[in-house]
């Protein structure tokens, strides 16, 4: 008995069967065995970070060198760019203070407005197929707080649909990207009362840069090109962020009509992101004042 | 006047050579996968490191490296399941699991019988890299049975030729410069080759922080 104590391999099989009770178990709802790798995350942070930001000052280093020549040229351009731009901004700010007068004449809403918008850049991505949630450095010190069964849509620069913050820690975001095996969204056609849909990410299609799009009704006409938007049903996302185009679709059985939708963000390109957060309504508790 | 012994001085060195080795290789594979990724995969630096130390230096060394290495995985990187209820959660210790069974996987894949020789470390990478990705493959598929998720399959076709073969390719790749790094920038000096694996057989493989 005491030499099989002794043993590594039975010491290696004990520590195996643990570290899989530890994995079963940090699936469970408001796990704490997650916690227990929050040292680890305090140490390895900043170095990461650091290894990150010395990576990218060389990158940006080297490209400094090499981009010269096509650096003057797109300056140029961009100067011809920046004079047209002027031109219409005149125009523009005429049209926007009418929209303003218009908007509180008929009470329209922005898109997005009952959403807090977050900065936060990405601090790491996946590291192979299956290690694939990215970090981001904002969490709840900064006010994201995330309830169990909620999430919060992450959108990069141009506000399209990059996925969604499925947990927080004091300091780090993680984030679902679209492309991931579980994640799922409500589409619709970037139309007037548009057809609504599912986008799914799939194992198969992941490889390709693809989403799935399923429960199509058979009744809609979906062609490649169209664009796709959230639709707001289930209430996770607000209606009308981009999520990508219509690439290709599979009518080849009638009744389970399939496509495959190209998002428009590129994971693998972006640096920073935003989080969209919806304000908590406070008017349930004044209401109640009010009726007591 | 010497301070520091002969063993002090390998064990810091073994020490501080691990933890740069290990810091920059997850660093670098979490913030720049692209730059290492081909037809959709990602070299694994941080599982041929692991490996490659296990086939190298022994059990404890794998087992030790491989603990935190996956600890490192799991922070930076945690892969994200459907659970059972269907709601998609961000797992804990599948990191640490796999990179331990990897690191004692590569300290017996015929290290005796091969003496640890440079060549037969690719083909131990392979090995591991064909397991980690057959068991990853067998296990996705029973979990997402159990779970109803069967967008997480994959078909055998897509398996192969573009999971499993490109995968195989990068870390073969990899391995390369990483045992060059292990054999002569490492955390053990193999000056004085032909005594290391008597020690080993001497002492047993126990010798973690001693060799």
């Amino acid at each position: 008995m005491k030499k099989l104590l002794k043993s590594k391999w039975f010491i290696a099989l004990v520590v195996l069967l643990v570290l899989a009770a530890c994995a079963v178990l940090s699936l469970l709802p408001n796990s704490p065995v997650r916690k227990i790798l929050k040292p680890v995350q305090s140490v390895g942070a900043p170095a990461q970070s650091f290894v990150k930001n010395a990576g990218d000052t060389l990158s940006d280093f080297w490209a400094a060198i090499t981009d010269g020549i096509a650096i003057r040229e797109e300056n140029e351009a961009l100067k011809e760019e920046i004079a047209d731009l002027r031109y219409q901004l005149t125009q523009n700010e005429e049209a926007a203070l009418r929209y303003e007068e218009l908007k509180d004449a008929l009470h329209i809403k922005d898109t997005f407005s009952n959403y807090e918008i977050y900065g936060a850049s990405i601090l790491s991505r996946e590291s192979d197929e299956w290690f694939s949630t990215i970090r981001l450095n904002a969490g709840t010190a900064d006010g994201i707080e995330l309830a169990e069964g909620s999430a919060y849509p992450v959108l990069d620069v141009e506000m399209n649909l990059v996925g969604r913050v499925i947990e927080t820690s004091d300091t780090e975001s993680r984030v679902l990207p679209l492309l991931h095996e579980g994640f799922a969204v409500a589409g619709k056609v970037n139309a007037v009362n548009g057809a609504t849909f599912m986008v799914l990410g799939d194992a198969e299609l992941k490889r390709q840069g693809l989403c799935l799009v399923t429960d199509i009704d058979p009744d809609v006409r979906l062609e490649p090109g169209m664009e796709i938007v959230t639709s707001g049903d289930g209430g996770l996302f607000p209606e009308g962020i981009p999520i990508g185009v219509i690439e290709t679709v599979d009518n080849s059985n009638p009744l389970e009509i399939t496509a495959t939708l190209r998002p428009y963000s590129q994971i693998g390109k972006l640096e920073d992101v935003f989080i969209m957060i919806p304000y908590v309504e406070e008017s349930t508790d004044e209401t109640t004042q009010v009726t007591n | 006047m010497r301070l520091v012994g002969i063993d002090t001085r390998a064990r810091i060195r073994k020490i501080v050579v691990y933890a740069i080795y290990i810091i920059l290789l997850s660093s670098f594979q979490v913030s720049f996968p692209d730059r290492i990724s081909f037809l959709g995969q990602t070299a694994d630096l941080m599982f041929v490191f692991v490996v490659l130390s296990g086939y190298f230096n022994g059990f404890w060394d794998g087992a030790i490296v491989g603990i935190v290495c996956g600890m490192i995985r799991d922070v930076f990187s945690p892969p994200a399941v459907v659970g059972l209820d269907g709601e998609v959660r961000v797992t804990a210790f599948i990191g640490v699991f796999t990179l331990f069974a990897v690191g004692i996987i590569g300290s017996a894949f015929f290290t005796r019988r091969m003496r640890r020789n440079i060549p037969f470390s690719i083909v131990a990478v392979i090995f591991t890299t064909f397991c980690y990705k057959v068991a990853g493959y067998i296990l996705i598929y029973g979990w997402s049975s159990l779970a109803g998720a069967e967008s997480s399959r994959y078909s055998l076709t897509t398996a192969l030729i573009y999971s499993l073969l490109p995968q195989l390719l990068l870390n073969v790749i990899a391995s390369i410069p990483l045992i060059l790094l292990i054999r002569f920038l490492g955390p053990v000096s193999f000056k004085g080759n032909g005594k290391k694996d008597e020690i080993i057989k001497d002492k047993g493989e126990g010798t973690w922080l001693g060799i």
